[in-house]
């Protein structure tokens, strides 16, 4: 009953919110409060705030299957539950951050076709792979988890998956730490960001499971006590933050670190409004830290430009969640219900203390450790193969020690697929058959998906987007296309903007030939012929596939000139190589520095 | 009403809230460009909201990159003389003229906001200082951002997803931020039509005026290759008539290009000189000339990662 009044407030909180979300996505990052110096604004610090509460529930049904404390079933699968929800809120954010959120594919680290590759020295593609990563697995972690209510056999993956979980949360969230640590921004750096990162993520997430707790009707004092002990962690790093860098915000202060000391006091701790005060307590001032952490420059500035877009925004990420949660927890009711005691779990009574049970059905390392060896063996392989492949792209040559910067997402890829070949045969076993045909068509659908990156969009400007002033490219006073020479003739112009991929005498330049794909058209008669005059000029200047527009960089009477010493040149196919053997020979030298137009 | 209905209100309510939100503003479209009066009082209400300067520290004349892909023959930079500019601002008019630098709204403005890729700070023109070392292109997710073989610390707005970890990460802020459509609200005039004007959402910054330098070397590939293609058919070794043409060096004998003579908009446009443009890798060129007699500085935050735009103030 409760949980549907969750719903309730969470759809109500959500209504307000997708306005705010629509606006800002409409009108784009000026719509929230941003820092003037760094840019960032409201998106990014409710994305490390929610980023933080997905850690804490896997970390709890995780790290403590892993190290043999138990925990109820309702515990720990509300834990799960949260981890999966928080991690969905928390993944708008960053997408709505972007500037050009149709762009965001480009962080993937895959190849395309024009040999364009992320910046994997970046902090944020470290953080987009390991983020996704640790949603895929713990969306696995729970439904083994909800399986193993009915199948035997899953039972036996929880422990090894636990294993795997345990180290990828503190190094995810040590990656989000680095988004901040590695950059200029003199309030972000420090190398104790990463420990002040998981602690904050740790203490914020155990208040927000206990407070979910509360309305389950449950109370578990270990939870209580370690979030309390991370309240004076907070408390320390606050300190030494201010004895180090003199940043000191009052409010983040007082809620995450002082009122949850109320604790101590017995009345409250025994009352389960006291409990949610004090939770609720500690994730207001998690919230305010990130908040002062993303917009660091004129604290109150920033905290006079909070509008009702960003009052929105986080109406949003809080109304997602609840509204996410409940409905997670009320269609799955039958299996938090289940009364039988799983792996790792046991029933504790309502105000029992949990830790105390005795460690009687947990298997012993030793099958751990052989369920989990070859999924290992095979992740550690696969992963080397990536590293390979990645740091032999030719886009590692434009900087120094890139094995360096790969080392963010080797464990999260290891993690990636040993989880997966861990559980991959048993969940096809037992997955019904309606399930099976969707995985097939996902797996086809994602293999398209990268075919189509692979393969990379058309650099023609897409048809009407210029709806502002336009350059008149007929226009003869810009004709000249910067050449500053009146007398360029359209060999001289094929010479400096063609004959880089086309070819001096217009065969294939051979480096071209082997590198790009597709290929650039063969500029036999025929097929000139074919395409007759027009559309050739209209593909210099707009552009196709992988040729790039020349629309504001030459006129269209030079691209006629262009597409007419084209066809000069292919007429003379047969004898251009004796005619221009002296000319190929002297541009040896324009040939070597041909890399430069792809400036 | 059952649980049910209430639940399909709710969402349809959401959806319908979203779409809300997605309409409102920004549908009038202005298609009469501004004219060039509003660029001055704009760059005009910049200067007097004049931004904090940085602490300048000493440093060493650029030389080769050392970052790579490094080219040996050209790296291409300023040297702003400080004892000669008077902070006019002359630059910064030029500079939008040259890039198709749009204007802001109001709400931007007051915050300091402007798109102007040259700011004065504390009277000092700032622009980007082309760091080869630069930190802004570590930190680009996409490789949207990164460094030419010749030193220019480039933009490809096409591949820029707008995540701003860039404008974070620079030391001087000398990165700007398509926070809105500019086109579409008439704040956008293309003066030059060799410059794109920027979409909403991307980053923007000094280019060092990269279409003059492209435009110099597509020049000199296209007509020098020419001619010594017709200078190695005639018999005659290397380009006599090239005085019209792009002026051309030679390294060990064979022609390259060194992007000389070369000027950029604002170095242009400086009534004082003061703003030197060149090539640090050219004994012969002007700027080498003159920062060598001349203490060279750089705020401090860049000092250290190998800038190719420097200050020049009182003499060696
Ligand atoms: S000055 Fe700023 S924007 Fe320019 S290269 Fe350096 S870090 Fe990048
Ligand atoms: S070099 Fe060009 S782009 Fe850079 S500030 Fe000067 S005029 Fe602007």
């Amino acid at each position: 009953m409760i949980f549907r009044i969750l719903l309730y407030i969470g759809l109500g909180l959500l209504l307000p919110g997708c306005a705010a979300l629509g606006y800002s996505l409409w009108e784009g990052p000026a719509a929230w409060s941003t820092d003037v110096r760094t840019f960032w604004g409201t998106p990014v610090s409710l994305f490390v705030f929610w980023i933080g509460i997905a850690h804490a529930g896997t970390l709890i049904s995780a790290i403590f299957l892993a190290l043999d404390i138990h925990l109820d079933r309702r515990t720990s699968m509300l834990a799960e539950l949260t981890t999966l929800c928080a991690l969905v809120v928390a993944a708008i954010f960053p997408l709505m951050h972007l500037g050009v959120l149709e762009n965001f594919y480009m962080v993937i680290p895959f190849l395309d076709a024009r040999e364009n590759f992320a910046n994997l020295r970046s902090p944020l593609v470290w953080d987009f792979c390991c983020i996704a990563i640790y949603g895929i697995l713990s969306a696995l972690f729970f439904v083994i988890h909800l399986g193993s209510h009915k199948f035997e056999q899953l039972k036996t993956l929880r422990k090894p998956m636990a294993w795997l979980l345990f180290p990828l949360v503190l190094w995810v969230h040590t990656i989000v730490s680095l988004d901040f640590a590695v950059t200029f921004v003199p309030e972000w750096r420090g190398a104790f960001f990463p420990l002040y990162f998981i602690a904050g993520a740790i203490y914020s997430g155990l208040a927000m499971v206990i407070a979910l707790l509360a309305a389950e009707g449950r109370r578990i004092r270990l939870l209580e006590k370690i979030m309390m002990a991370f309240s004076w962690l907070m408390f320390l790093f606050w300190v030494w933050n201010f004895a180090l860098k003199g940043d000191w915000s009052v409010s983040a202060f007082i809620f995450g670190a002082l009122l949850p000391q109320l604790w101590w006091v017995s009345s409250i701790r025994e009352n389960t409004i006291g409990r949610i005060a004090i939770a609720f307590s500690a994730i207001l001032g998690m919230w305010l830290e990130r908040f002062f952490l993303a917009a660091p420059s004129e604290v109150a500035e920033t905290a006079s430009n909070f509008g009702w877009i960003d009052f929105g925004l986080l109406l949003f990420g809080l109304g997602l969640f609840l509204s996410l949660v409940a409905f997670g927890r009320i269609r799955l009711r039958k299996h938090f219900d289940g009364d039988d005691i799983l792996i790792g779990e046991v029933e504790v009574a309502l105000e029992s203390e949990s830790a105390s049970a005795p460690a009687n059905a947990a298997p012993d390392k030793t099958t751990t450790l052989s369920i989990l060896r070859f999924p290992l063996l095979l992740g550690i392989l696969v992963t080397i193969l990536y590293i390979v492949w990645a740091t032999s792209q030719s886009f590692f040559d434009t900087f120094d020690l890139p094995v360096v910067s790969l080392i963010p997402i080797v464990y999260p890829l290891i993690a990636l697929v040993a989880g997966i070949a861990l559980c991959a045969r048993n969940l096809w076993e037992i997955a019904p058959r309606k399930l099976k045909l969707f995985f097939v068509i996902g797996v086809g659908m994602i293999g398209f998906a990268a075919g189509a990156y692979f393969a990379g969009g058309s650099s023609a400007e897409p048809v009407g987007e210029i709806s502002g002033p336009k350059p008149n490219t007929s226009d003869p006073a810009l004709s000249t296309s910067g050449l500053a020479l009146s007398n360029t003739t359209p060999e001289a112009l094929w010479n400096a903007r063609c004959a880089a991929c086309h070819g001096v005498d217009g065969s294939f330049n051979e480096k071209f030939v082997r590198e790009f794909y597709p290929l650039p058209q063969k500029l036999s008669a025929g097929r000139l012929d074919s395409l007759g005059e027009d559309s050739l000029v209209n593909v210099i200047l707009n552009g196709r596939i992988n040729m790039n527009p020349y629309g504001g960089r030459i006129s269209r009477e030079e691209a006629v000139g262009l597409v007419r010493h084209m066809r000069a040149l292919a007429g003379e196919d047969s004898i251009a190589g004796a005619n221009s053997l002296v000319g190929t020979d002297s541009l040896v030298v324009e040939k070597s520095s041909a890399g430069e137009d792809s400036l | 009403m059952d649980r049910r209905e209430f639940l399909k209100l709710c969402m349809t309510m959401a959806a319908g809230f979203t779409l809300f939100g997605c309409r409102s503003g920004g549908l009038t479209d202005k298609l009469s460009g501004p004219a060039l009066k509003d660029f001055e009082d704009e760059v005009r209400r910049a200067m007097a909201q004049m931004k904090p300067g940085f602490r300048l520290v000493k440093v060493p004349m650029p030389g080769e990159m050392k970052s790579s892909p490094a080219d040996r023959e050209n790296r291409f930079g300023m040297a702003i003389d400080l004892d000669a500019c008077d902070g006019c601002g002359k630059c910064i008019l030029a500079c939008n003229q040259e890039n198709n630098v749009p204007l802001v709204s109001e709400s931007l403005a007051k915050q300091g906001r402007f798109m102007h890729w040259i700011e004065l700070r504390d009277g000092i023109p700032t622009m980007c200082f082309h760091c080869s070392d630069a930190p802004c292109e570590k930190v680009c997710p996409t490789g949207a951002a990164n460094h030419t073989p010749d030193g220019l610390s480039a933009m490809m707005y096409k591949r820029c997803a707008g995540s701003r970890f860039c404008g974070a990460n620079c030391p001087v802020q000398a990165r700007k931020f398509n926070y809105e459509d500019a086109r579409s609200l008439g704040h956008a005039k293309q003066f030059n039509p060799q410059v794109p004007l920027r979409d909403k959402g991307v980053m923007e910054k000094c280019s060092l005026c990269i279409q003059r330098l492209q435009n110099d070397r597509m020049n000199f590939k296209a007509n020098a290759g020419l001619a010594a293609i017709a200078g190695a058919k005639s018999g005659l070794a290397g380009i006599t008539g090239a005085k019209s043409g792009p002026a051309v060096g030679t390294m060990s004998g064979k022609i390259s290009w060194r992007g000389k003579g070369l000027q950029t908009a604002c170095a242009m446009a400086c009534p004082k000189h003061a703003i030197i443009f060149g090539n640090w890798l050219d004994e012969s060129s002007d700027l080498v000339k003159e920062a060598k007699v001349r203490n060279l500085y750089a705020p401090e935050g860049i000092a250290k990662l190998d800038p190719s735009v420097v200050y020049m103030r009182g003499r060696r």
